[in-house]
């Protein structure tokens, strides 16, 4: 559910904790040791700990040893074709999600990853707002089940999901059904940054990447309804990244 | 100059093809010859035959009638005399005259002689070859070249009479004949070879002309083109190929130069650009601004991104390797919600788009269709002046769904109408990179499509494009394997 109310300095690297109170593993196999340190500098941050290896077969080392939450990997591994290193881990008995991190970016590939073990796929390059999104998602995707709300509040915006309304303060905001959805899916993700890619996946289920302020302009619409003159501004830009929806 | 036409000369395939056929010719008419030569030999030995058989006959009969008295021996000898210079040849001389023996064996008397000395060579060698009665046959005599034709009559128990005669003229005969058969087989033997080295020649000079153009045709100058030949023969078809080849190359190289042109400008100023971007970041102090400019960074590295994709995406079409996921799509659904999400953007800028749209299923890619005609909409955003009318519509026409795009803005610029589709081209005052409609134009030559762009004479512009339709209705085909409604046949 919408950690709502979280607010943080820096929503780029916002923390998430999937269950508040225990540490959450993560092994990241990337063999570009720049990606490497920022993946690792920028999950430590979000409050992940982080295990790193340059090649399949420490990465199978560290594996051996230990109880991952999570694994990032990319294919195009120095010895071994990542989706090996991905069968040897399963056939280790890990059960953990497995994000891929590609530079090929068919759709054949992408096939080819999921069927081999893989959770999601990512190509590079991505932004790491929304590795960490996906990676939330992963992890939250195994042991707690999520409930269906009916309503979503947001300081004092909320949204009928029923009967598909948002009002703010009381009062009834006048959105098309294309601005519902969007709103909907920035108050899910409430406090935490989504991307211009993430939302035309996730809002309108089209893996485009428009060359024109397509989205710009449809979230510009939505704000105007949404933070009306006086109110307090909910949807903020963050520059370079994408959107969050929070207060102050 | 003159070596290499003499090594070439040397080194021509006309030499082993012209040898096989040589061979074969060769011993063709060598047997050809041979059995002409064996049927004239055994012809002019009848011919002699006959003769020896019936001289033969007459002196036995001379032999028998003649009184046996003192003058018996003389007569029978002129007779034989007489017999024997029948056959001789004028042109022959010395030994060779004397080619006619006569030999009468009689009990108790002298053998009556009549032919060369000495006359014990030829009685030995009659009477070891044990002739029998009337039959010609080969007699060799010790210092005569050539056998004896001997036939022999008997007479009486005791003796008998015997013919010889070494066909002389004959056997000159078949030597003059076997020369010329040899002269005709040889003459023959090398005009046919000649023959077939020249036509060989010829036609493999053509390869080797080929061979040169080719060679000469560097990278520099990629615009010479083979001579195609009156004739539509193999090697006519070999220029042909060539030429094709060559077109195929010349333009390819002209895109690798396009590309790498564009490359070296499209993609260094965005780098360069935000490279400047950092290196003011990395010199203010002001966190604000800071965020700002690194900010401003990550958006360029985006479009940089972008561009990427798609000129790979571009790379990948022109390999044909562009991985089409064919599925029948309500092309209607695919267009709506782009329009949809497209229609604040075009408000912004004053635009009315209006649709005319119709159930069509077409046999597409999905995520490609998607892309393909965002593209299009991002060109009518990014290219239009503000407060234009933008018109979708659809349209069956045969077996092809046609997607027609309107607007009322200035129209493609003219220099650019017939160029718009290649990569890197673009407008003047264009802020894309100049891939998206280079982009629309590979996804529906994929999908086996056309696409056309146009300015029409009221203004504006028209891009007029066109996909195969699915052949299985879109319902159907979730059912399973059925009849198709509809085929192209």
């Amino acid at each position: 559910m919408p950690e709502t109310g979280v607010t943080c300095d820096n929503a780029y690297i916002c923390p998430i904790l999937v269950r508040p109170g225990s540490v959450v593993r993560l092994l990241v196999v990337e063999d570009d040791s720049a990606i490497l340190d920022f993946l690792k500098r920028g999950l430590t941050e979000s409050g992940y700990q982080v295990d790193t290896a340059r090649d399949g077969k420490s990465a199978q080392a560290l594996a051996a040893d230990a109880v991952y939450d999570g694994f990032i990997i990319d294919l195009g591994l120095p010895d071994m074709d990542g989706l090996d290193l991905i069968g040897r881990c399963r056939a280790q008995g890990h059960t953990a999600p497995v994000l891929i991190l590609s530079a090929r970016r068919s759709v054949d590939e992408r096939v080819r990853g999921l069927e081999q073990g893989g959770d999601d796929y990512l190509t590079k390059p991505f932004a790491l707002a929304e590795l960490v999104a996906r990676l939330r998602n992963l992890l939250r995707r195994g042991p707690t089940p999520q409930q269906e709300a009916l309503r979503l509040h947001v300081a004092d915006l909320e949204l009928d999901l029923v009967r598909r309304e948002a009002r703010r303060g009381g009062q009834l905001l006048q959105l098309t059904t294309q601005e519902f959805s969007l709103l909907e899916y920035l108050v899910r993700n409430a406090g935490r940054v989504v991307t211009r890619t993430m939302i035309l996946d996730e809002v309108w289920h089209m893996h485009i990447d428009p060359a024109t302020n397509v989205v710009e302009v449809q979230i510009y619409r939505l704000r105007k309804k949404v933070d009306e003159d006086g109110k307090p501004p909910l949807i903020h830009t963050i520059r370079g990244v994408g959107y969050v929806l929070r207060e102050a | 100059m003159f070596s290499g036409k003499r090594n070439a000369l040397r080194d021509s395939a006309a030499w082993r093809i012209a040898a096989w056929p040589a061979v074969a010719f060769a011993v063709g008419v060598a047997l050809a010859l041979s059995i002409m030569y064996f049927f004239i030999a055994r012809d002019i030995r009848a011919r002699s035959d006959a003769w020896l058989s019936g001289e033969a006959e007459t002196l036995a009969d001379v032999s028998a009638k003649t009184p046996r008295d003192s003058l018996y021996g003389r007569l029978v000898e002129e007779v034989a005399e007489l017999a024997t210079h029948e056959v001789s040849d004028p042109s022959l001389t010395g030994q060779q005259q004397n080619s006619v023996f006569f030999l009468q064996m009689q009990p108790n008397e002298q053998p009556i002689w009549v032919g060369p000395a000495p006359k014990e060579r030829f009685i030995q060698a009659i009477q070891s070859a044990q002739l029998a009665h009337g039959t010609p046959e080969n007699v060799h005599v010790d210092g005569w070249k050539l056998p004896f034709r001997v036939v022999y009559h008997a007479r009486d128990s005791a003796g008998g009479i015997y013919l010889g005669f070494a066909d002389l003229s004959g056997a000159k005969m078949l030597d003059r004949l076997a020369e010329r058969c040899l002269l005709v087989w040889g003459i023959t033997v090398v005009l046919g070879f000649l023959i077939t080295w020249l036509a060989a020649y010829g036609t493999l000079s053509r390869v080797e002309r080929i061979s040169d153009t080719v060679s000469r045709i560097g990278s520099d100058d990629l615009s010479s083109r083979l001579p195609e030949g009156p004739y539509p023969d193999e090697i006519s078809r070999l220029s042909k190929t060539f030429n094709k080849m060559l077109d195929r190359i010349q333009s390819s190289v002209h895109q690798l130069r396009v590309l790498t042109d564009s490359v070296a400008h499209d993609m260094k100023s965005p780098v360069t650009s935000i490279r400047g971007t950092l290196e003011v970041a990395l010199a203010q102090t002001d966190r604000a601004q800071l965020q700002e400019r690194v900010a401003e960074a990550i958006e360029g590295l985006d479009r940089l991104s972008e561009m990427l994709n798609t000129t790979l995406d571009l790379a990948e079409a022109d390999a044909g390797a562009l991985p089409l996921q064919k599925e029948p799509i309500e092309l209607a659904g695919i267009i709506q919600p782009l329009v949809d999400l497209y229609q604040p953007a075009m408000d912004e800028r004053g635009h009315r788009v209006t649709t005319q749209l119709q159930p069509i299923v077409v046999d597409a890619d999905r995520s490609l269709l998607n892309r393909m005609i965002a593209n299009l909409l991002d060109n009518e955003v990014a290219h239009l002046p503000p407060g234009c009318d933008i018109n979708i519509a659809m349209q069956a026409r045969g077996q092809e769904a046609g997607i027609i795009i309107t607007d009322n803005g200035s129209g493609f610029p003219p220099e650019l109408l017939s160029r718009a589709f290649e990569r890197f081209v673009k407008g003047e005052h264009s802020t894309g990179h100049g891939l998206g409609l280079a982009f629309v134009q590979a996804v529906v030559t994929a999908h086996g499509g056309t696409v056309v762009l146009s300015n029409p004479t009221g203004g504006g512009a028209v891009i007029s494009l066109s996909i195969p339709m699915a052949l299985v209705p879109v319902e159907k085909s979730r059912e399973g394997p059925q009849k198709p409604a509809f085929s192209l046949h």
